[in-house]
């Protein structure tokens, strides 16, 4: 029996409210200990990857939300069997229990920012008047006076980017348990950054983020959330199986390119 | 969809179109198509690489910025830089391989450096 | 193919795809017979979900770029 699974939760009793959740299926909790593994019964027909899987995926756990701490579980997480489940979280129990006392009564919200990079850039071109006492009577010197140039103002770039952030930062984490922050992830896209925050301070959390849009209304702004802590959950045990095959992809790329460089060993 | 939670923006398009320029540019799994394999081993080599000229470039303009160099050391620095940037320009072409192909997003890593 | 269109409300399958996708907690153990291998790739403005299925037929399309063709 294939049991699709949704997250962790800090409950071992029976879901109450009717869930339903891939292929229509009734969501019911299997407990064990004092937390419990939410899934659905699940014949993984060929096309379970869509769009209206994530969806109903994402419903449930909102839908445990509400009642519950959940740690999210990644998409399209399949188990043999109800033996398969408990047994797994016997061993990952120790780190379940850790981070549903952490993250109890908290929530995830994520900002991002574009600003206008571009403006800013013209407005560093125009106010450095820094003389760049590099001679230029070679071509090899035209080049690094140029890349010099260049190197100026992509490093005042990033110093205003750094200043706005910073701002924006101090206003988001008096509300904040936790961050994850992604400066500059495109020259654009200033600030991708998630928050944790608990659920009695939703509100101010949201007031601050009102007041630094005003703040700035040149850039553009996204808010999303309450999300449960996709961001935050930390599994200290090293049975993360995707970036154990992310090291064995790289691993037999290498291997590929010594075969196709016909080096012995790289 | 009925979902509790909230997107709110009044810029979708521009924030979809930033997401989409940072997405990792190294390949989660690996192709096996043979016409894939040396185009993705090629952008892996090239990217490591244009990561170590862009380190050196950088290391360089610090010490310009610090004045601690000597006119003629600029000149060999700038002969040298000019030589590293002209020759990845030749292998990005052999490659049909663009600027934003060879962008590694380091994530969190990044941020240390 | 599983393709979605941006429109102007869909940044949010964006947002509930990059956590569903890429976030929350991964296991792995014996009893465990699938993990997602699903890529969120972008494509202009447009949204996929990729699998392997999915790649074999986009290769050839028009729309996509070498970057992608690498994939």
């Amino acid at each position: 029996m294939k049991l699709y699974t949704y997250g962790i939760i800090d409950s071992s009793s029976q879901i109450n409210k009717p869930i339903y959740g891939l292929e229509g299926a009734g969501v019911y909790n299997i407990p064990y200990c004092d937390i419990g593994a939410v899934v659905s019964e699940f014949t993984e027909p060929r096309q379970s990857k869509t769009e209206s899987s994530v969806l109903a995926h994402e419903e449930v756990i909102e839908r445990l939300m509400e009642h519950f701490t959940v740690l999210p579980v990644r998409f399209h997480t399949i188990f043999n069997g109800r033996d398969g489940v408990i047994s797994m979280m016997q061993s990952y129990y120790k780190d379940f229990r850790n981070n549903i006392d952490r993250l109890r009564n908290k929530v995830e919200f994520g900002i991002k920012v574009i600003w206008p990079s571009g403006k800013i850039k013209e407005h560093i071109i125009n106010t450095c008047d820094k003389k760049v006492s590099i001679p230029d009577d070679s071509s090899n010197k035209r080049f690094i006076r140029e890349k010099f140039e260049k190197y100026r103002i992509d490093e005042e770039f990033e110093k205003k980017a750094n200043k706005y952030i910073n701002v924006m930062d101090i206003f988001f984490s008096k509300y904040a348990a936790e961050k994850k922050l992604k400066k500059l992830k495109t020259e654009n896209l200033l600030l991708d950054a998630v928050y944790l925050v608990e659920k009695d301070k939703q509100n101010d959390f949201r007031q601050a983020f009102e007041h630094i849009k005003s703040g700035r209304p040149d850039f553009k702004y996204l808010f999303s959330g309450p999300w449960p802590s996709y961001n935050f959950v930390i599994l200290s045990k090293k049975n993360d199986l995707l970036k154990d095959s992310e090291q064995k992809d790289l691993f037999n790329k290498v291997i590929q390119l010594q075969d196709l460089v016909g080096a012995d060993k790289i | 969809m009925t979902l509790n939670s909230m997107i709110e923006t009044d810029f979708p398009e521009e924030f979809v179109e930033e997401m989409g320029k940072s997405q990792n540019v190294l390949p989660k799994r690996i192709d096996a198509n043979p016409k894939n394999v040396e185009k993705g081993l090629a952008k892996l080599v090239l990217t490591l690489i244009e990561l170590i000229r862009k380190l050196l470039e950088k290391q360089a303009m610090r010490r310009v910025e610090a004045g601690s160099l000597s006119d003629e050391q600029i000149e060999n620095v700038g002969e040298t830089l000019m030589k590293l940037e002209s020759k990845m320009e030749e292998l990005k072409q052999i490659f049909g391989l663009k600027d934003e192909e060879l962008n590694l997003n380091l994530g969190p890593l990044g941020d240390l450096m | 193919m599983h393709n979605v269109a941006i429109k102007s409300k869909d940044v949010t399958l964006l947002e509930i795809l990059d956590r569903v996708l890429e976030k929350g907690v991964v296991i792995s153990g014996d009893a465990v017979i699938s993990v997602a291998d699903v890529d969120l790739i972008y494509l202009g403005l447009k949204v996929l979900l990729s699998s392997v299925e999915t790649m074999e037929k986009l290769r050839g399309s028009p729309f996509i770029s070498p970057m992608q063709e690498a994939n």
